[in-house]
């Protein structure tokens, strides 16, 4: 039934890889593919670390009541591009353009709110049971089911986090994972958009069960 | 709710007049945000502009809406597809698309965005069809053997009520969508204004050299933020 049910997914992405391995070059002159940026390897892997060890310590914090937070969803509805027109405004020109620190820092601003909620939204109801057994039930339980839920969250959320990161570097015009996988789009690099296209599959393979979980604000999408 | 509805009447809006001769003024009483290089008022343009991104929308909304309807009541093949199609966000496929084929026209880019949104609206309007599926009501109207226009006519009403509670988070997706692509240079050409074309000329000069009507754009996406927040999330 699982194979069943994923046959169409798994049409789709080999239809799309197929595309990409024949569809003719756009003309005679194919422009070279762009390098990876690997200098922006680290500064993406500590930002994401960063947003997955925050966002999951505010989750175990303030658990599945803090999904209903006003606030919380005050800051979750502007766009990406609020927050680099924010950062862009307030920069101080002295330090030079915005480089990968202010690209980071937009990052974790524009996609914080909304990881937290979704996350807390995930984790199950705590009335009547675990509040009843007492503050270390509660805690125990919020930890087992973030255990549980960490590596989902990650699988379901990356596109938007790369999204995200993709409209963020082009406003602050910052190169970085985004601008790769537009520029591979862009300039036909087979090979690249090959490597990007399993990983989209991959993802899609990691979080079965997608459909059940809560659904994203189409906002910030 | 109405009040995105109305603004569709915006998308008809005309440009607001040029005077070359009055380019570049400071705020004052009669143009609290100045003047640009060709006399458009500033406060008139984020008027124009915000009105017409909220009407473009809306109307994106409404097809999403319906797509999303089609796509809910279609076979579980279809269904099945739909979800691996959402796994890629809109707008990560729409902005390296819009590089590599040039800006997209107000007709495409409706339509595809409606599609995307479409997708990501499937979910919870299928709640509501495959309970209308197995409910009484559906089976004695194929008993009863009614045509499909009739039965439209009949459960138009019903579908309404429950696809209205997901305009506003439709609206929102369309209303940032067209405003990032336009501010990033990838929507359509640059002869009508909206909310977007007027973050694109402003956000670079915020640093640098910032005018109110950058604010005020700045300030617009977060009152427009504002109109989609819950009291409370559920």
């Amino acid at each position: 039934m699982a194979l069943k049910r994923r046959l169409p997914a798994l049409a789709l992405w080999s239809g799309a890889a197929l595309l990409v391995a024949f569809r003719p070059p756009p003309s005679l002159h194919t422009p070279q593919p762009p390098s990876f940026p690997a200098a922006a390897l680290l500064t993406s892997a500590l930002v994401a670390a960063l947003l997955i060890l925050g966002v999951a310590s505010l989750a175990a914090l303030g658990g599945p009541n803090l999904a209903r937070r006003r606030w919380l969803a005050i800051l979750e509805t502007p766009p990406e591009l609020f927050w680099g027109g924010c950062l862009i405004a307030l920069w101080p020109g002295t330090w030079g353009p915005p480089g990968r620190l202010a690209l980071g820092l937009a990052f974790l601003l524009a996609m914080g709110p909304a990881e937290v909620r979704w996350l807390c939204s995930a984790l199950p109801a705590e009335s009547p049971f675990p509040t009843a057994w007492g503050a270390a039930a509660i805690q125990r339980s919020r930890r087992l089911a973030l255990r549980h839920l960490l590596g989902r969250w990650i699988a379901v959320r990356f596109p938007l986090w790369i999204t995200g990161t993709l409209i963020l570097e082009s406003l602050l015009g910052v190169p970085g994972l985004g601008l790769d996988w537009s520029a591979r789009f862009t300039r036909h690099d087979r090979v690249g958009l090959w490597v990007w296209i399993a990983a989209f599959a991959a993802l899609h393979l990691l979080a079965p069960d997608a459909e059940e979980s809560p659904t994203s604000s189409g906002g910030n999408a | 709710m109405k009040w995105r509805l109305l603004a569709l009447l915006a998308l008809w809006l005309p440009e607001p007049a040029l005077d070359p001769f009055r380019g570049g003024q400071s705020p004052s009483w009669a143009h609290p945000l100045g003047t640009d290089l060709l006399g458009r008022d500033g406060l008139l343009r984020l008027a124009v502009g915000a009105l017409r991104s909220t009407g473009f929308a809306s109307a994106c909304a409404l097809l999403a809406l319906a797509l999303g309807f089609l796509l809910a009541s279609g076979a579980p093949a279809l269904r099945h597809l739909a979800s691996a199609l959402r796994r890629i966000p809109p707008l990560l496929l729409l902005l390296p698309l819009a590089a590599a084929v040039g800006p997209f026209g107000w007709v495409g880019l409706g339509v595809l965005l409606s599609l995307f949104l479409g997708l990501h609206l499937t979910p919870p309007l299928a709640i509501h069809v495959d309970g209308l599926r197995i409910s009484p009501a559906w089976k004695s109207e194929r008993l009863m053997g009614s045509s499909l226009s009739s039965r439209a006519r009949r459960w138009a009403p019903w579908a309404w009520e429950r696809s209205v509670l997901l305009l506003p988070t439709a609206w929102l997706g369309a209303l940032w969508a067209e405003a990032t692509l336009r501010a990033l240079g990838l929507g359509p050409g640059p002869g009508t204004d909206t909310l977007g074309r007027l973050l694109q000329e402003e956000l670079p000069r915020l640093s640098t050299d910032s005018t109110p009507l950058g604010w005020a754009a700045l300030g617009t996406v977060l009152v427009l933020a504002w109109t989609c927040t819950p009291e409370t999330r559920p």
